[in-house]
């Protein structure tokens, strides 16, 4: 049975012991943000903030929704002692079937309890956090989902991007120029000079925010893959002031437009790499136009920084099966990807059936073929164990060639602009390199000249293995 | 009681003393701290030397900030935004894999 919002989510979190109310007033201007941080950094549960320092009682906080892989595995109902392996197992299974959304009447849709329209828009009247000292504002929209749409094909995306108070009627954002929503705007807006309408969702239930971190392709809704990970349908409800549809059972709907000729500034912000780096921009603008929110509203965010946190992990799992997915497609022999939460999706290991010099150039040119969020590539043979990286850091530090086995690729105007290496300049063009360590055994060695890994199951015959095994506690070991 | 602001430049030295406009946030403690404004103001990097100035903290591109405040005097509220496109410097350089108008 999946979740149908954020609050059941919460209450199972309650009886997992994943979950600790703060009943004490905390400041939503830097104590929240910096408790979250710290708990993240302690593999502590989430945290439900229930009384805000200049808010009423019942306008609440609460973050680290998958701030663990116990939390990821609870969200998709399963055991919270799941492994990763069977995390990812399981999500890319559950893909295969999409489930269309259903849409819901206003009156069946909790984020319909209260809705402000116009001049009465007002975003300080939510607690939005400042979360790190040095920010460039209240960022409301953390944990979040935002909803656009293509109306030449009707492709609506869900994208987890950051926006930031401007003003009680503006918010500020970065949504990459690389995407999707920026593919959108591009595509049909900003030629048409049209604002771009656009939701705002906070709190939804938890498999919506996973998916809204996921780099699903291009005319892919992630509404239906959300439905195939919950194994049934999410319900949509149309917007107050537009034709979007958001999910009803969302705690907060931000409604608005984004403007084709006016810009607010954003940032700086801490970002998922785990830095603040030099992320202030000429922001998108986002004008509100109406806010529908449920009695009580419960507002989501993610502490972000350092790993690991709710979008380290988010990502891992999302990013790393449409990273599967997207190298199957191309005909390259992958076996497995892992994104180690620790990489922050800047490091991604590949395991292949057949390695060598040409398949990781092949792994190479998938990830900078467009938008490039990856910057160094591991590409391992089939025997390593792609879930565990000390096997994996073996294996690069002793099958990649120092001056063979590293390829790099350079390339201008589609890089990640948050990744922290890179110069401000380079930032401002996008300009950036990504790297495929090729720590797979030669193609063309014969099998006799290759070494043979000196494990208990590789260097030993199944013979010596199974006597060893049999014997062993007569050794005198437990 | 002096008001205090903030504001944001990528580099400190980017910031010129005199008549500049600038977007600030409003530092005032409760519910709306950091409220944003585009104002046109007269800014000093010795608030001794203008009078009745109110206090202009500063913050680079990664949010350091400058240890030492300014003195702003804000001579006029300008609306919210600002004209201009989103990514409208970075889309000339991106190397679009499908550049789609509306016909």
């Amino acid at each position: 049975m999946a979740f149908k919002d954020h609050r059941d989510f919460i209450e199972t979190l309650q009886k997992t012991g994943d979950l600790i109310e703060v009943t004490k007033e905390i400041d939503w201007d830097l104590e929240a943000g910096a408790i979250s941080r710290r708990m993240y950094e302690m593999g502590g549960p989430s945290i439900w903030f229930k009384k805000v320092k200049d808010y009423p009682e019942g306008f609440t906080l609460y973050n680290g929704s998958l701030g663990t892989w116990r939390r990821v595995a609870i969200s998709l109902g399963l055991s919270p002692e799941t492994s990763v392996r069977e995390i990812y197992r399981i999500y890319e299974e559950r893909l295969e079937k999409p489930i269309d959304p259903v849409i819901v009447e206003k009156k069946k849709a909790p984020c319909k309890e209260n809705i402000i329209l116009g001049d009465q828009v007002d975003l300080y009247r939510f607690p939005a956090p400042m979360i790190h000292e040095g920010d460039g504002g209240r960022y409301i929209g953390t944990w979040d989902l935002v909803v656009t749409k293509d109306p030449e094909t009707g492709w609506t995306n869900w994208g987890m991007y950051r926006f930031m108070v401007h003003n009680r009627r503006w918010q500020a954002g970065w949504p990459q120029p690389t995407s999707q929503l920026a593919y959108q705007m591009k595509k049909y807006y900003l030629p048409c000079n049209e604002p771009m309408p656009v939701a705002l969702v906070i709190g939804a239930d938890p498999i919506a925010h996973m998916v809204a971190t996921a780099p699903f392709r291009l005319g892919e809704d992630e509404a239906k893959f959300a439905g195939a990970l919950r194994k049934e349908p999410i319900e949509l409800v149309k917007c107050e002031t537009c034709d979007l549809l958001v999910p009803a059972h969302s705690e907060i709907v931000i409604e608005g437009e984004i403007p084709t000729d006016q810009i607010v500034p954003d940032g700086p912000f801490g970002e998922y790499p785990g830095y603040r780096s030099g992320t202030m921009a000429e922001g998108v603008g986002f004008r509100v136009k109406a806010i529908t929110y449920r009695n009580n509203p419960i507002l989501t965010m993610t502490a972000i920084g350092v790993p690991i946190d709710d979008s380290s992990i988010a990502a891992s799992v999302t990013a790393g099966i449409a990273m599967k997915r997207g190298l199957k497609h191309r005909g390259i022999p992958v076996i497995d990807v892992y994104v180690p939460p620790e990489g922050v999706t800047h490091l991604i290991y590949v395991s292949v059936k057949k390695g060598g010099a040409q398949v990781t150039k092949e792994v190479l040119d998938y990830f900078t073929a467009r938008r490039v969020m990856v910057s160094k590539v591991i590409v391992i043979d089939e025997d390593v164990d792609i879930f565990d990286s000390g096997q994996v850091l073996h294996a690069f530090a002793t099958k990649c060639h120092p001056g063979r086995g590293i390829l790099v690729e350079h390339y201008e105007g589609r890089a990640n602009s948050l990744t922290p290496c890179y110069s401000p300049k380079e930032r401002e063009r996008l300009k950036g390199a990504s790297v495929a360590f090729d720590a797979t055994w030669p193609l063309e060695w014969p099998q006799e000249i290759v070494p043979i890994k000196a494990s208990f199951k590789t260097i030993y015959s199944k013979e010596i293995q199974e006597r060893i095994l049999q014997n062993w506690k007569s050794y005198g070991f437990k | 009681m002096k008001q205090e602001y903030l504001t944001f430049v990528r580099q400190f030295k980017d910031l010129k003393e005199g008549i500049q406009k600038l977007f600030i946030k409003d530092l005032t403690p409760g519910p709306k701290k950091y409220d944003t404004k585009y104002v046109r103001a007269e800014i000093s990097i010795d608030p001794e030397k203008m009078k009745n100035s109110d206090i202009l903290r500063i913050r680079s591109e990664s949010g350091v900030l400058l240890p030492q405040p300014w003195g702003i005097k804000i001579l006029e509220e300008l609306p919210e935004s600002v004209p201009g496109k989103p990514w409208e410097d970075v889309f000339k350089a991106i190397d679009s894999e499908c550049e789609i108008t509306k016909s």
